[in-house]
Order: C-alpha cells, then structure tokens, then sequence
C-alpha cells in the first residue's frame, strides 16, 4: 500500500464526514479545506462579554535578567521564560489556555488536511493591534515567513507557500506530510504562531521593536530598564477580556533570599523559585501562599555509558543507581515532601508523555539490598568509584544528597559544582560535553512540543544534545518518522519510553515543584483560589495574564 | 606644561588600549556564548546564525579589527543576552550608579572623616578606641553581610525601608522625571544599599583621616602656633584641618571612582539596577560586548581621574612637570 493510500485510509478512519465535508469546530463554520480532514482537538477560547476595569499593579519577581529580545517573537528563542512576555505583550493563532493544551486564540477555526500537507486558519473578525491598526492574514503570513526563532528551519523547509485566500483566512501548504506543524504552530511551544504587526516591525527594525514592542496581546510595555525592569499597562480593548489588573511589572532579581525578602515586605506579589531552604519559610509566613507548580521530573543521565570501560555499559549497575536513591526521603528535604516521586522522565504535562505514578510506568523503589546484590552480579562487589556528579544548577544540595544515596550502596563519587551557563553548553553538546564516561549527570526539561520533543533531543542517536543512542530507539524513531498515522506515531512514543526507562538510561527521581509564591494582595484573597492562575498545562509560569486580580492601589 | 599634557594624555591611551585588549582577549577564553545561551536542543541552523548575528563566526583577528573600529566610532556592539546596543543599556544605568555611589561616598565621608579626625584629636582616650573599632568593622565586615543584616532588620522585620530596587524615578513613562527629582525621589530605596556600600570606605576614611590629622598635629608649625597660645578650636580649623584634608581628598576621590564602578555585590543583593550588575550579567552569561563596554567605560573614567589628577598635580608642583 502505497504512503498516499496509506494516509487516506488513515484520515478515514478518524471522523471524517461523507462529502468530503469536516467535523466543523465549534466556532468555525464554513469550511476552508476540501477533501478529508484530520479532527483536531482545539479547545474554544473563553470570551468574556462582560467587560471590567482592571485595578492594582502586579509586581512580579523574575528569577534572573530580563531580555528586552523576549518581546520579540520573530527572534523567539528555545528558552520557555520568553513565552511569558508573549502571553503579556502578543497573542497567537492558537496558544496552551487553562481550556487546553491547544486552545482557539486569534484563529476561532482551524482545519488539517487528512494528507497533513495542508492547514488552514480563519482569524476572528474586528482584531487588531494595541495601536488600532487592524491584524489580519498578511500579517499572519509575513509573521511565518521573516521567522528567524527557535525551529525556523522546519517550519521553512516544509513550507510550499501561504494563501491569503482573504482577510481572516489563511492557507498553508507544505511540501511533505508535516503532521507536527499544530504542535509546533502553538503559541505554548515555539514562536512563530506569535503575530506580529508587520508595518511597524518593518518600520521600526528588530532594535526598535525590542524597545517598542506592538503586539495583539493583553498588556502594552509602558516602559522598560533592559536587564532589571519592565512595565505593563492593560490593553481594555483586548478582544477575549479585560484584564484583571492595571499593571504588571516584572522585576530580574536574582537572589533568592531578596525575592523572598520582597514578598514579605510587599513589594513583591508574585515570586519564582521558593525551593529548597526557602520553601519553609515561605509555607511558615501566614501572609505567603504557594502553588506547587509542577514542571518536570528530575532524572540522571549516563554520558558515554555504552562504551567500553564505562561502569554504566551494564544495565544492572544503572538500575542500582535507581535502587539506591530514596526518593520519598530526597522530596522531603528539598520540597518539603511535595515532589512526587515519579517513574518517567518526561515531562507530565505532554499528552503522550507515559505517566510515572505508576498509571503507565511504575514508581521506582528504593531497596539498597537489591542495589548492592545487582552491583555484586555486575562485578562490583565493592561498589566502585566514578568521576564525577553533575548536579543541575544551583541544586547543588540535592546532588549532595543523591551522592550520599549513592555511597550507601557503594557507588562513589565527587560532586561538580559548574555555573548555569557552563553547565547548559555541556548539556547541549549531549554525551560529547563530558569527558570520560563515568560520570552521572542530573538534569530537569520542561519542554513542550509532547514526548516527541524530548526523546528527538536527548535519545535520538543523531540529535546534537544526545544522551542516549540504542540501535532499538533509532528503529522505532525511523518508524515515527515515516508515519503519517498519528496512532502509529503515538505508539511507537510509548515504547520508546518503556524502553528508555525500563533500560534505566535515563534515571528518574521525582516530579519537581517549582514553587511560586504570592502576596497577600493577590485575590482571592484567603482559600484555594487563587490557584486558578496555574490552571494551564504544561506552563512553567502562571499565564494567561490577564487572569490575574490584586488588590486595587492606594 | 604642554607638552606634559600631551604625554599624560598618550600614556592615558596606551593604558586604554592595553586594557580594552586584555579584555577583549580574556572573555574569549571564557567560553563559547552561543553554547551557553543554553539552547538546548536548538538547531544547528539557529546557533549557527546566532555566531553569524554575533559576529562570531569570524576568525579572532576580524573579530579584533572590527571591535575596535567600532570602538572609535562609538559603538561598543549589541549585547547578546539583552540584545540591545550596549551604549544604550550602560547610559541607562550609569545614573543609577552614580547615584549610589555618590550617596555611599557620602555615608563614609560623614562617618569616616569626623570619627577619624575626633580619633586623632582624642588619640588614645576612648574616643579613640571607638573610632578604631569602627574602622575595623567597617574593613573586615563585609558589605554583602551588612547588607542582607539590613534587609533583615530594618526591611522585613521593622519594615523601615524596602528592600529591592530603586523605585520609580527615571522610569520613562511614570512621572517625568528631572535630574532633580531623580537625585532626591525615593531615597528610601537609597538608605541600605548606599549605607552598605559606604561601610567599608567608611572605615578606610577613618583611618586616614585620623592618621593625617595626627601627622598635622605632630608637625612643627602647629607645635609653634599652639606656643603662640592659639585657641585650640582655632589651631585645629584654621592651621590643621586644611593640611590634614589633602591625603583624605585624593583617598576619597578614588574610593569614588571605585564605588561607581564595583558595587556589584550591594547591587545584587539589593537588586539596585547599576552597572555593577550589568557587569555581573555579563560575566555570568558570557555577554562579550557588554563585559567589554561596561570595563571599558569603567576604565575610562579610572583613566580620565588619574589624568586629571596627574595634570593638577602638574600645576601644584612645579617639580612635578619639570621632573618628567
């Protein structure tokens, strides 16, 4: 059976409507695409009719310095942090919302070709710009041709060309089956679904929009100090809602005691990263509270462990490894036991992420009995020493105490204290940034963009940040690759991951909280409430914004 | 005395160029920035044209030529993490540099010079050994301490003042702003971390200013107006004090310069948005042009004091130009 055969009857089996018609989305209407078309699971976006006045400042605690290029989506960078100004400043066709991991925005339609080859969007009618200026499809289309971001090169080297049929509609066609391209075309994983005015960037340059961003989004920049400060000031206009508060301002501060500091004095309402020795002086503050904020879970990583003379090459060492760590005792000290202890080493959040808590993958045991007997069959008996444990930064104490676990059952080494920056070029270069191969590396990756994502970065052989590289994952990886069925592809996903785990190539600990605090002006004031502002999935940082209440100024 | 002008000048030029090249020279050897943007899982097409944006991609001695060509003309580059043009970002936050350090310079002439000269004119009484034990704390604590002492106590315990940053005044887009309003809004947010960056040099001051007095005081012509029968007040104002000020002057010109350019400790702790930090920002993230713009600029100021200073020197002293 022939690819193209292959994928018609692959579209039909999804719902496909006789006539050639689809399941219109719930917004959409009038189809754009004929032929067959693939079901999409996007969530409606959530308009408020009733229109408020927004009140209060909301300063916010940003955990290092600020990047004036994080309001610049055509320059979008891999780092997650920048999506938070796309969620203040700009606004996407379709983005991750509390609704869903794909959420109608800009688009109120959207509709995939069965073939993949095709995707097409209808934009909302009456959008705009915060100047006024109407946002239509040619800057949709000039937004995804000048991209210059993170992916920039899959996206160009699938694209055939982009048909402004008119100004709310909008078709792309590619040169090959791209069955990731709405994964990818969220606003929640990569940049180039964030629309840019394109007269005013092509009057202002790349420079000046940084100073001067334009965006369709919730919050207007008023002003900013690059590196230490930026200003937001609610846009009332903005099409789904009035945001809830007047201004936003975001803070770099670095030092997690000062951004503690200024929770308790006020002058913060919202704080990044209360971890570790912080997180119980903030559960202690009556006057604080906390959302658990889970992002990924920590694993260990073995550089170079199929080769010769690595005491890794044997997977019975690596599963002691996981046998030795005491998982439930290493939460309790660093997150106060709210880490959950968590079988899988990608991120929950991805739909086709396995789970770890024992659903898919099983919670790994703590038993250094059965460490010290699996070492002994591998030809340890002794344990043995290894050069060195990476922690990732600053965790430095959790490497600490993992190295502490490790002892226990005779597996020794010595604790490599790198700085943030060193320490991400050598994780970009994968095995090749470790020297030797008896090294353990700890490492934590929120990434969106589904499992997919992390394995094709980390466990693909050729992936330039390559950790893992087994003749069997490369199999099933081509298989993924060559599918068009997204079954197929879902399937082999799984089976990577059960492999990659039950292997113990990549160790995982427990599901990481990366805790926010706030202030006591942010409502609803007492109660759970105010946990609704972590609602999206899959979001390291607590948008959409415009969500968020204070208590109005003095 | 032209001619002296001119070779101060050139040595000041020299001394510039040594240093933008030593420094030019030394943060290459840091590491690969476009590794370490952190970009894990990029592309090689994107890191390859983020080294092309950076002009990385060129060999060393390019690199080298075009720098400094452009340092000629102004432009100390882009920065790579804040990804605007470093001038902009460094002329934005000089003032704040200055108006810390101008205000810690304060602190520590207002406590260093009066407790020093009061330690002199009181030597060897308590007075004394108060004004000995403040200048050793004020050189052995560090001010990191006395700062995180301060946020603990007079921010978040008495709440006296806050904590972070430096309040809203010279923010485009609030209140307009006027030099003088900059320099007299929200002194609040001034009063801990100049107080903890003035410390140390508050002792440094002190103990100059009590061992130039005593030098003054131990010298002849006081001897000879006090036997004169000189009121005391009138021997220590009129004859002493003016002599006792120069080492104290030249002392307190330098510990500003340096208060300006290395309070990156102070403004981490206190988030105060300075050069310092700025420097911090780019050492940590291997952020070549602004490490060297932010050194550069630095030196220039270091450089112009000591020419003028060298030049006022020239002037006083005849011995001085005629010697050289």
């Amino acid at each position: 059976m022939n690819k193209g055969l292959f994928a018609f009857v692959s579209a039909l089996s999804l719902l496909v409507m006789p006539g050639g018609a689809t399941l219109a989305q719930q917004a959409g209407g009038t189809p754009i695409l004929s032929g067959p078309l693939v079901k999409l699971d996007i969530k409606p976006a959530q308009i408020e009719t009733k229109r408020g006045t927004p009140k209060g400042t909301l300063t916010v605690a940003q955990h290092f310095a600020l990047d004036p290029g994080w309001l610049n989506p055509q320059t979008h960078s891999y780092v997650l942090t920048q999506m938070k100004y796309d969620y203040l400043v700009h606004d996407a066709l379709i983005k991750s919302m509390p609704q869903g991991v794909l959420t109608y925005s800009l688009a109120e339609h959207a509709e995939m070709s069965a073939d993949f080859k095709q995707a097409a969007f209808r934009l909302r009618a009456g959008l705009k710009f915060q100047d006024g200026t109407p946002l239509t499809t040619a800057d949709v289309k000039w937004t995804y041709e000048n991209f210059k971001g993170a992916y920039a090169k899959i996206f160009k080297d699938k694209l055939a060309s982009i048909r402004v049929v008119d100004d709310r509609t909008i078709i792309f066609n590619f040169k090959e089956p791209f069955l990731d391209f709405i994964t990818l075309y969220n606003g929640g994983v990569s940049g180039i679904g964030w629309v840019i005015p394109h007269k005013y960037y092509e009057k202002v340059g790349s420079d000046g929009f940084k100073t001067k961003p334009l965006g369709a989004g919730p919050f207007k920049l008023v002003s900013q100090q690059a590196g230490s400060q930026m200003v937001f000031e609610a846009w009332e206009d903005y099409w789904r809602r009035t945001p809830g508060t007047k201004r936003i301002v975001v803070k770099g501060i670095r030092d997690p005691a000062s951004r503690l500091a200024g929770l308790q004095t006020g002058e913060l309402d919202l704080a990044y990263g209360m971890t570790g020795k912080l997180l119980p002086r903030v559960m202690k503050d009556k006057n604080l509270r906390w959302d658990e904020n889970f992002t990924a879970p920590w694993y260990l990583l073995f550089p170079g462990y199929n080769e010769a003379g690595s005491p890794f090459k044997d997977k019975r060492v690596r599963q002691a490894v996981s046998l030795a760590i005491n998982r439930a005792f290493l939460s309790k000290r660093e997150t106060q036991g709210i880490g959950v202890p968590w079988g899988n080493w990608i991120n929950a959040g991805n739909p086709d992420a396995l789970r770890g808590d024992g659903k898919d993958l099983p919670v790994p045991e703590h038993n250094v009995a059965k460490a010290k007997q699996l070492l002994a069959e591998a030809g340890f008996p002794n344990g043995f020493d290894f050069d060195w444990y990476v922690p990732f930064v600053p965790y430095f104490d959790m490497g600490e105490r993992i190295l502490v676990d490790l002892r226990a059952v005779g597996i020794r080494g010595k604790l490599e204290v790198l700085e943030g920056p060193a320490f991400r070029a050598k994780m970009g270069r994968g095995r090749k940034g470790f020297q030797g191969n008896r090294t353990l590396v700890q490492n934590i990756d929120p990434r969106p963009g589904g499992a997919a994502a992390s394995i094709r970065v980390f466990a693909v052989c050729g992936s330039p940040s390559s950790f893992i590289c087994e003749p069997q994952i490369e199999d099933l990886w081509k298989k993924h690759e060559a599918s068009v069925d997204p079954e197929i592809r879902n399937e082999v996903l799984r089976k990577i991951q059960h492999f990659i785990v039950e292997n113990y190539l990549a160790v995982p600990i427990y599901l990481n909280p990366f805790v926010h605090a706030v202030g006591p002006r942010v409502l609803p004031e007492g109660g759970k409430g105010f946990h609704r502002y972590w609602d999206t999935m899959n979001a390291p940082y607590p948008w959409p914004w415009e969500v968020w209440e204070v208590k109005a100024d003095k | 005395m032209q001619k002296y002008i001119l070779i101060r000048g050139f040595y000041s030029l020299i001394t510039l160029w040594l240093l933008v090249t030593i420094v030019f020279v030394m943060v290459r050897l840091s590491g690969d920035p476009v590794e370490m943007k952190g970009e894990i899982g990029a592309d090689p097409t994107y890191t390859q044209q983020l080294r092309k944006d950076w002009g990385l991609d060129r060999p060393f001695h390019e690199q080298y030529a075009s720098f400094m060509v452009n340092l000629v003309r102004g432009d100390f580059g882009h920065s790579f993490e804040k990804s605007l043009p470093v001038s902009t970002i460094y002329f934005e936050r000089l003032p704040n540099s200055l108006k810390l350090g101008f205000a810690a310079f304060i602190i520590s002439i207002v406590i260093g010079v009066p407790l020093g000269m009061l330690s002199a004119l009181k030597v060897n009484t308590w007075w004394d050994s108060f004004g000995k034990m403040v200048a050793l704390l004020g050189l052995s604590v560090p001010g990191f301490f006395v700062g995180l002492v301060l946020i603990i106590v007079f921010g978040v315990n008495l709440g006296w003042f806050p904590v972070l940053g430096k309040g809203q005044s010279a923010f485009v887009g609030s209140e307009p702003s006027t030099w003088v309003t900059f320099w007299f809004r929200d002194w609040g947010h001034l009063a801990m971390p100049a107080f903890a960056l003035g410390w140390y040099f508050s002792g440094a001051m002190l103990r100059i200013s009590r061992s130039g007095m005593l030098d003054v005081l131990g010298t002849d012509y006081v001897k000879l107006v006090r036997l004169k029968g000189v009121p005391e007040a009138i021997v220590i104002s009129k004859h002493a004090l003016k002599n006792a000020m120069i080492p104290i002057l030249t002392i307190a010109g330098l510990n500003l310069v340096v208060m300006l350019n290395v309070a990156i400790v102070i403004e981490v702790i206190f988030n105060w948005p300075g050069v310092g930090l700025l420097l911090y920002d780019g050492l940590t993230n291997r952020d070549f042009p602004m490490v060297q713009g932010v050194v550069l600029m630095s030196g220039v100021v270091i450089v112009l004091l000591n020419f003028t200073i060298d030049v006022l020197y020239g002037y006083v002293d005849p011995r001085v130009r005629l010697s050289r």
